[in-house]
């Protein structure tokens, strides 16, 4: 057993991943498509948009330092009216003037010495130069005041500065700008491409929503066909404007309940038919009784009582042939082996012999001669079968032979191997058959009329039936040598061995 | 009375024969459905017990065949197939009774009784005319409140005559409705019932109507 913990996250996952509604199911897909679709571009367009940015910050950042070199380079003496000393002396602070100001800083110096700066640059150099730099970029942490106001406390801020210099002149300038400036331009630059596709996720997704639910419509409306059917109805479900995708489904769904229809219909006609078949033996079998129960005579009584045993005899050979028959249809194991189809024969006639010779029937099993074999040669006739069905069938055909012929009637079995084919015949001296009765033989519980015989028809079925499952051939016609009825059954044969 | 039974089961058929016999009628057994056709026209039965699954011609086109000639002589349809529409089917072709297999032999002697009593307009099961009460299900008669004791063959004809009071039956007729098939008649054997029953019943009870037959008049003549 899992641990239930397992079980329970397992099962959880799983409901979350694999929703029980293929609406659901699709939605997640799409919708989660759709996020990731958006993360992506939300990542490319961060990422260019800051190379950008840094790029084109960095030349203003290049061009402003040149600029200053170049009016640091006029300005001969120094300090310049604009740039007069403080009045204590030191050097001037450039005012700061524009609201973005703070995040700009710059420092000029010149022989070393700061010529000027801005309010919130530092008084030492923004980078420590190295011996031999000349100029480039660098991102530095600079402490700087964290306001407008000249006496804000001075925090670690994130500085990307640009030194320059010009070596004739002996200026140095250095300008940078705040960092984090940078990321609110960044910021502000997502923001504007971003938000709308934010916003528009939520939108994207109900119309996602709408767009499955109108898609899988047709498979709403099969679910709920199926559910409103009654539990036996098997008539074909029909969805107007299915899908190509639902037709196969569909297809497949009709077929199964054709067959299923097909199966119940024979289901219900044989019952409907064993039970009228039934009517007739045991109403036989109750009048009898009953005819027995009043009779004074005995050999009257004698005579009921004998009739009551005979149908009941007979009731019973239905019974079985119902059985067997149903068996067969239900298509019962079938396990093939090798069979000596003469020996099955010789037991079947052997088990019939006493009930022809009580009809006064001359009753005969022979077997053909194959053409170029030793005259007493009898190799067994093997074909591959099922015993019992094969002496079912036998039996049938057999006892249909014995019962329609009249009394002294011949019957004939012969059986014949050539050219890998076991074939036996069941000829009869008897009336034979009409073409129409030779048609309708074997349509389950047909009788030919007139023939005075109690039977219900059923053995033809069960012989026709066990034929077919084996896939032998069963053909009838006129017996040539005895005139009456044949029935030839072909096998195909195999060799003992096999 | 004498019955026609179709039935083309040899078992079946042998009951029934047995069975009614048993139960005092007379029974014709016929097992395909041309030679009950043939038999029905004959309008010699009182009844006829009919199986629908006939050789050679089924027992709704015989039943059918017979009604459209006319016949209407009573019919039981005796048969395996119970179904609703089969009944149906079976009573609108011209059956009068519709009974499914198996059935009991005394229900169907009832039943038959039933048939031929209604057919000659008989609402009571027991006939009676004048002072003669004949009751077919017990096969007894009274005269006057009294048993009078027949044999078989003269109850047979006495309920001939009863059934068709104030009718006349020929010789001929009366022996139809006495013998079955393979009874021999004696030439004077009608002659000989009519003798014995005038002596049981009284002579004015059954008149002779000389070169036609012989009647059952609803009143005793008053001479």
């Amino acid at each position: 057993m899992r641990p239930l913990s397992q079980t329970f996250s397992q099962s959880f996952s799983l409901t979350l991943l694999q929703p029980r509604s293929l609406q659901a199911r699709l939605l997640i897909l799409v919708v989660s498509v759709m996020a990731g679709v958006w993360l992506a571009t939300s990542l490319l367009t961060w990422f260019d948009a800051r190379h950008e940015i840094d790029e084109l910050l960095d030349g203003h950042l290049a061009q402003a330092a040149s600029l200053l070199v170049v009016q640091q380079g006029h300005e001969s003496a120094p300090p310049s009216a604009a740039s007069a000393l403080h009045p204590d002396g030191r050097y001037p602070d450039a005012p700061l003037l524009h609201r973005y100001s703070p995040r700009v800083a710059y420092q000029v110096f010149r022989g070393g010495q700061l010529v000027t700066r801005s309010a919130n640059a530092p008084h030492s150099p923004m980078i420590d130069l190295g011996e031999h730099f000349d100029s480039g970029f660098r991102t530095v942490t600079l402490d700087s005041p964290s306001g407008r106001a000249p006496g804000a406390p001075l925090v670690a801020t994130r500085w990307r500065v640009f030194a320059t210099r010009d070596a004739d002149k002996g200026v140095q300038v250095y300008i940078g700008e705040r960092s984090d400036s940078r990321s609110e331009i960044l910021r502000a630059v997502l923001r504007s491409t971003l938000w709308p596709m934010l916003l528009s996720l939520p939108l994207l997704a109900l119309a996602a929503w709408w767009a499955i639910y109108r898609g899988v419509a047709p498979l709403r409306r099969l679910g709920r066909q199926l559910a409103r059917r009654q539990p036996q109805a098997l008539h074909p479900v029909v969805i107007s404007n299915a899908p190509a995708e639902m037709r196969p489904m569909l297809d497949a769904l009709n077929q199964l309940f054709g067959r299923i229809r097909q199966l119940m219909e024979a289901e219900r006609r044989f019952t409907a038919d064993a039970a009228h078949e039934l009517r007739t033996p045991i109403a036989a079998i109750r009048t009898q009784a009953q005819v027995a129960l009043g009779e004074p005579d005995a050999a009257e009584r004698r005579h009921a009582l004998l009739a009551t045993l005979e149908g009941c005899d007979r009731a019973t050979r239905l019974v079985e042939q119902l059985l067997t028959l149903s068996r067969l249809e239900a298509g019962a194991d079938t396990g093939l082996e090798a069979i000596d189809l003469h020996a099955l024969a010789r037991h079947v006639v052997a088990d019939l012999a006493p009930q022809a010779l009580d009809k006064g029937q001359e009753l005969e099993l022979e077997r053909d001669q194959e053409p170029g074999a030793a005259p007493d040669a009898e190799g067994p006739a093997t074909v591959r079968g099922n015993a019992t069905l094969l002496a079912v069938l036998l039996r049938n055909l057999v006892d249909n032979a014995i019962r329609y012929s009249p009394v002294g009637a011949a019957v004939q079995i012969r059986l014949t191997v050539r050219d890998g084919e076991v074939t036996l015949r069941v000829e009869d001296s008897g009336p034979g058959l009409a073409a129409a009765d030779l048609d309708r033989l074997g349509e389950r519980f047909f009788r030919v009329l007139g023939s005075g015989q109690p039977g219900s028809g059923l053995g033809w079925s069960i012989a026709k039936r066990v034929a077919a499952v084996h896939q032998f051939s069963l053909e009838t016609g006129r017996s040539p040598r005895l005139g009456g009825l044949m029935v030839s059954l072909r096998c195909p044969s195999v060799t003992a061995s096999g | 009375m004498r019955i026609l039974l179709a039935e083309d089961d040899p078992q079946l058929g042998d009951g029934l024969r047995a069975g009614l016999r048993q139960r005092g009628f007379l029974v014709d057994w016929v097992r395909d459905g041309e030679a009950a056709e043939r038999e029905l026209r004959s309008a010699a039965y009182a009844a006829a017990v009919l199986d629908l699954g006939l050789p050679r011609m089924d027992g709704l086109e015989v039943l059918a065949s017979v009604r459209r000639a006319r016949v209407t002589v009573p019919v039981l349809v005796l048969t395996a197939r119970d179904g609703v529409p089969d009944r149906i089917r079976g009573l609108d072709s011209g059956a009068d009774d519709y009974v499914v297999k198996p059935v009991d032999l005394d229900e169907l002697a009832a039943r038959l009784r039933a048939l031929v009593r209604r057919a000659h307009g008989q609402p009571q099961e027991g006939l009676s005319v004048q002072d003669v009460t004949l009751d077919p299900a017990a096969r007894s008669v009274q005269l006057g409140g009294e048993a009078v004791t027949l044999s078989a063959r003269e109850f047979d004809v006495l309920h001939a005559l009863m059934l068709n009071v104030g009718r006349v039956l020929s010789r001929e007729q009366i022996e139809q409705h006495v013998y079955s098939w393979g009874q021999e008649v004696e030439s004077n054997a009608i002659e000989v019932h009519i003798h014995h029953l005038r002596r049981k019943l009284g002579s004015g009870f059954i008149q002779t109507v000389r070169g036609v037959g012989y009647l059952v008049p609803r009143e005793r003549p008053s001479r």
